[in-house]
């Protein structure tokens, strides 16, 4: 008998058009948790880092944690891992809504997809049915669209994930999206669902995630909803402004990219912040499963020449179409992110990549005729364009299309590309943040703020305050409390965004009495770490080495204007440090003794004939 | 006498409602006044709601003194992801 988890993984192979079904082990589970840890532990056994990431061979997982569904406080999250097309990394994305916890009610823990389907597909799963069906009448649908048809043809209430037209042009942008609007964005996972030709998955579930000691884990789980809702950042800011609420602060600090990374202060800030979405275009709140923080804007903008609606747009998605292609109108900034939304491509990478295509441009690296008209910072009518022409693939989009580091690349300006490991930067800078330029330069997906957010360190004071500009126990900070924490949250299937309310301890006094299994915090820290370490070989076998924890040069140069003018991201000091917490050698590749301590030795011998 | 400039966000937003949106609101303050006296004798808002006291873009301390020109930026607990 499983609890917490369904025991069940689903395995559907488009090339056979076979389904089947699998036990879960138990030892797996507690050794790497679920989502996250669970699916990238299924990858490392299914696929050779070291093959393409387009291959067939590359499947696509979707994993749920032990959490998501049980009703818990803000367990919605799902999991989308493979090897990244955009970065040829190891690729976790996650979401949110409704589409995790209804794979949960129909009984899978994980599904892998191996195989290519030679026509375009969606897999419809209704409980233990499952049917791989033909999806030529929804190939080219928006995300929305195609949630409308796939209800009409299986069930009124299914819940979706599916690839937009982005995704179908294998656009290395390109997410999945679930529940119309929301994204596992970042690394190119869409394009891999598109090179499978699968359009879509419903899910219909009716079933309901059996508790190990329902008394005990509802106690924990009302505790957990009374520290949240207690909680002025949670249950205030969040509820009030969403995400956006940061970009006046960071702005304020001088630690907010703008025109490529190029400066740290933007202008226009005021005019596209949280509070200027609020009085401007918000509609209302909206809430994933089980979740009492609502954070998700519901907005519209009903004049002018960028008429539309959807969700958003988040802290990071009004910084990569804003200050950092230097555009301060909100309407131009929302309209850019609902067409990436319709495309299914991730905000940060297409407004990174067209910012940096607007530097090419700007310094004469990049032809107009080439472009097709002129792509200047600031210019909110060409930024609109561009997306669009990004989602379709159209003229100069399908240059964009595969992101900023092969157009710096294919334009002789690799030093334009504002990333690590093929990866753009987010929305705090290095020069300013010491964390996140070592958190940038050493994520396992490439240069992401959600593997280790350390501004909650540097800024909120969680788990304790660090000043930004501090270097001293950095290293420290950046492996375990960020990066190892991170890593457990994600497998467990629970928001990251209840970290601000809540630590490891509440989280583990609910996957005890789901699982029945021995949860506790000194496991939660080595579970953490397990799954960074099985991360980083991955990478390693996949041909990455320590010459990729690199930032750009820029950011290693001091800081032109701003409050913080002077500053620089200091990384090279840290690296050594922080490869020794790690137990890892002076090349950053983990000891025969850290994999032995993590039950990852069998990695030993894959990654040294490598 | 010197003058100071304040813009409130998020939440304290609601102490000036007549504000726009970042908006900057030139004070004349008496000199030696620090960030609390600036938050509980003229702006009347309880030093408890501000989480990120930032003054020319550094957060500070409220026992800090102001001085001619400074830019003061307030905050509640806010954070983003």
């Amino acid at each position: 008998m499983y609890y917490g988890y369904t025991g069940n993984i689903l395995r559907v192979d488009l090339g056979t058009g076979t389904v089947s079904r699998e036990l879960l082990e138990l030892q797996m589970a507690e050794d790497f948790i679920g989502g996250r840890g669970l699916a990238s532990r299924l990858l490392c056994q299914e696929f050779d880092p070291a093959a393409d990431a387009l291959s067939p061979e590359n499947p696509l997982i979707f994993g749920t944690g032990p959490l998501t569904g049980t009703g818990a406080p803000a367990t919605s999250r799902y999991v989308v891992v493979c090897k990244a097309p955009l970065t040829g990394t190891i690729a976790c994305s996650n979401s949110g809504g409704f589409f995790g916890p209804e794979l949960k009610f129909a009984g899978y823990d994980a599904l892998i997809i191996q195989g290519e389907s030679a026509e375009p597909v969606y897999l419809w799963i209704d409980n233990r049915t499952v049917q791989i069906r033909p999806a030529e009448s929804l190939w080219g649908k928006f995300p929305t669209e195609t949630e409308s048809a796939l209800r009409s043809l299986t069930h009124p209430s299914a819940k979706v994930a599916c690839i937009g037209p982005g995704g179908e042009n294998l656009s290395l942008l390109a997410g999945v999206v679930n529940d119309g609007y929301r994204l596992a964005a970042r690394s190119g996972v869409g394009a891999l669902m598109g090179k499978k030709k699968l359009k879509a998955i419903a899910v219909h579930g009716t079933g309901s995630v059996s508790l190990q000691d329902p008394q005990q884990f509802w106690k924990a789980a009302l505790d957990m909803h009374q520290k949240i809702t207690a909680d002025p950042v949670s249950f205030g800011s969040f509820r009030a402004y969403g995400t956006a609420s940061l970009v006046s602060l960071i702005n304020e600090m001088g630690a907010y990219p703008t025109r490529n990374f190029q400066s740290d202060t933007f202008e226009g800030a005021a005019h596209t912040s949280g509070e200027a979405l609020v009085d401007g275009i918000l509609q209302r709140n909206r809430a994933c499963f089980a979740c009492p923080i609502a954070c998700t804007r519901v907005s519209e903008v009903k004049e002018g020449p960028y008429q539309g609606r959807g969700e958003g747009p988040e802290y990071e998605s009004i910084w990569a179409l804003g200050a950092l292609c230097g555009v301060a109108d909100l309407a131009a900034v929302s309209k850019a992110n609902f067409i990436c939304g319709d495309y299914g491509i991730d905000t940060i990478s297409t407004g990174a990549t067209i910012a940096c295509a607007m530097e090419l441009f700007e310094k004469g690296a990049l032809p107009e005729q080439e472009l097709g008209f002129p792509l200047r910072f600031g210019d909110a009518a060409a930024l609109v364009r561009a997306v669009e022409m990004t989602g379709k693939r159209e003229g100069f989009g399908d240059v964009l299309a595969d992101g900023s580091y092969r157009l710096a690349v294919r334009y002789g300006h690799p030093e334009f590309f504002m990333g690590a490991k093929k990866l753009e930067m987010s929305a705090y800078s290095p020069r300013v943040f010491q964390g996140m330029a070592l958190q940038y330069a050493t994520s396992n997906r490439g240069a992401c703020h959600v593997r280790g957010n350390t501004v909650a360190a540097e800024l909120y004071g969680i788990p304790r305050y660090l000043p930004p500009e501090a270097l001293e126990q950095k290293e420290e900070m950046v492996r375990r409390p960020f990066q190892n924490s991170t890593a457990f949250v994600d497998s467990t299937g629970i928001c990251l965004f209840t970290k601000f309310a809540i630590t490891h301890r509440e989280i583990c006094a609910l996957l005890a009495p789901a699982t029945g299994l021995d949860f506790n915090f000194d496991r939660s820290i080595e579970q953490g770490d397990r799954i960074w370490n099985l991360e980083r070989m991955f990478n390693l076998r996949a041909g990455f080495t320590c010459e990729d924890d690199r930032l750009p040069q820029r950011v290693s140069e001091p800081a032109v204007d701003g409050p913080r003018a002077g500053s620089r991201a200091i990384l090279q000091e840290h690296l050594q440090t922080y490869y020794l917490l790690r137990g890892w050698d002076e090349s950053g590749r983990p000891t025969r003794a850290k994999l032995e301590e993590l039950g990852l030795e069998d990695w030993w011998g894959v990654c040294n004939d490598a | 006498m010197i003058e100071v400039t304040v813009t409130l966000n998020a939440g304290l937003r609601h102490y000036r409602s007549s504000l726009d949106v970042g908006e900057v609101m030139p004070l004349h303050i008496p000199s030696g006044t620090n960030l609390r006296e600036l938050l509980t004798q003229i702006l009347q808002i309880p030093p408890n709601q501000v989480a990120f006291p930032m003054v020319n873009g550094i957060k500070c301390a409220l026992d800090q003194p102001l001085v001619a020109g400074d830019r003061v930026a307030l905050w509640p607990p806010v954070a983003g992801g």
